[in-house]
């Protein structure tokens, strides 16, 4: 849909942070390991987007990372989530609950 | 050949060929510019240096050891534009604290110039189509009898050349920015092939028909006798005509050393018979509004002057040229006497050739 990808960016835009607090809080990930899971759904990004993000979340103490060394090349930025991370997404989640129900609401 | 560039991204060192390493050096300028009120600037900047070492790195390989313009342009696409802080997407706007407008300069700008540059950088400056310009200047000196072409000759001394890229920015009032130089070539270069060469051909062909059909027609009437030879006139009538010609013509010529008089002295002083431009008018306009003065007073009487001298010899096609050979004759004659009789005259003309031969050696 790639109208729907024009359309929609800023809705996009605004819940990036809650897609990427949601995929982090799965699991230990570094920058390719988002890239590559975010770049087949709507919420594909690029470096150059996402590292800002990331540092302003580690800013806010939402989120650190700890360098981790790979076989192939330098060490890698494994990020995480930290208790406040793990709250902001609790919070997250329920907002957003109240919004779709909100939303479904309104259209009775 | 290209030139190659090592560099050093967090440790490997990489080898890039010139133009890849200057789009690189501009999109990294670019995002130290988006980030410069984030305190973790260094470390956004560290890490996106090194995706896109690990992007390079991808594009190399055992046999291929450096990376050349096309390559690092996918990889900076890929890595995007950098995003400042999440609230200040938006582009700031003009007149926001810590942002000035780029100041906009006058230059000739030498791509796509018919002959010096001049009518581009005057379409730069004005955001207008330097076609436009070209085709005002045409109509200019077909009616200033040829001062607009004395005042393009001017600006072609006075103005500089842009010769560089931010020079050319400046013409155009844009912030300059090696990155915003490779956006626009490629916006530029789309454009043009949006508008298939096809369509322009054909205009410039139809053109050209239209051209030679137009001289054809010209010839012919050249050869052909007067269609309408006009009226045969009384002799008194073409005595009075005559001696109004004349007058005409010490009129133009004096109308013509007085704007040559107050072009010269606005290029040397920026006055015009001690009367001084207004704070901030630029040169060049007063320059334009001269010349517009002097062709609206002078191109009615030239056609004045025309038609009296049809009047008084009979033959319609030799007017202009007797017309601009007494002219020229009355302003030499008018201009030495001038030289003789009036220091301030003389102390002019020394003036002027001295600002002449400073320009043009």
């Amino acid at each position: 849909m790639p109208q729907a990808d024009e359309q929609f960016s800023a809705v996009r835009k605004g819940l990036l942070e809650f897609a990427l607090l949601t995929l982090i809080a799965a699991e230990r990930v570094y920058v390719a390991d988002i890239m590559a899971r975010l770049s087949a759904t709507p919420f594909a990004t690029q470096e150059g987007t996402l590292y800002p993000l990331l540092s302003r979340l580690r800013r806010e103490e939402l989120l650190d990372y700890e360098w981790v060394e790979s076989e192939a090349g330098p060490p890698r930025k494994y990020y995480s989530l930290t208790e406040r991370g793990e709250a902001r997404l609790t919070d997250l989640g329920a907002y957003w609950r109240l919004l779709t129900d909100t939303l479904s609401q309104l259209g009775r | 050949m290209e030139r190659v560039v090592t560099i050093n991204l967090n440790g490997n060192s990489y080898q890039l060929e010139e133009p890849a390493y200057d789009a690189l050096r501009a999109y990294l300028a670019r995002a130290e510019a988006a980030l410069a009120d984030n305190p973790d600037k260094a470390e956004i900047v560290r890490d996106l240096e090194q995706a896109i070492a690990d992007k390079c790195a991808g594009q190399l390989g055992p046999n291929k050891t450096v990376v050349n313009a096309v390559e690092m342009m996918r990889v900076l696409e890929e890595m995007g534009p950098v995003a400042g802080e999440a609230n200040s997407e938006a582009p700031r706007e003009e007149g926001a604290p810590g942002y000035e407008a780029p100041r906009k300069r006058l230059y000739r700008i030498k791509e796509g110039a018919q002959i010096s540059g001049v009518c581009s950088g005057i379409g730069a400056y004005f955001d207008i189509d330097a076609n436009i310009i070209r085709l005002l200047f045409i109509v200019a000196a077909l009616f200033s009898g040829g001062a607009a072409i004395i005042v393009y000759i001017a600006l072609m001394f006075l103005l500089p050349s842009a010769h560089t890229s931010e020079e050319w920015a400046a013409a155009h009032g844009m912030p300059f920015n090696a990155q915003e130089v490779i956006d626009r070539a490629k916006r530029e270069y789309r454009r043009f092939a949006d508008t298939t060469a096809k369509d322009w051909r054909s205009s410039m062909r139809a053109q050209r028909r239209a051209w030679r059909d137009d001289v054809r027609a010209q010839r012919h009437a050249w050869r052909a006798p007067p269609v309408a030879t006009p009226a045969p006139v009384g002799y008194l009538t073409r005595v009075f005509a005559g001696l109004l010609a004349l007058v005409l013509s010490l009129i133009g010529a004096a109308l013509l050393i007085g704007f040559l008089i107050a072009l010269f002295s606005l290029l040397n002083t920026g006055t015009v018979w001690h009367w001084a431009l207004p704070d901030g008018a630029p040169l060049w306009l007063a320059i334009v509004v001269l010349c517009i003065v002097y062709a609206a007073i002078s191109s009615p009487l030239a056609h004045l002057r025309r038609s009296s001298y049809a009047t008084a010899s009979g033959y319609r096609y030799y007017a202009g040229g007797a017309d601009g050979l007494i002219t020229l004759l009355a302003m030499l004659a008018g201009g030495a006497l001038a030289y003789q009789v009036l220091p301030d005259f003389r102390d002019w003309v020394q003036d002027a050739l001295q600002y002449l031969r400073a320009h043009t050696s």
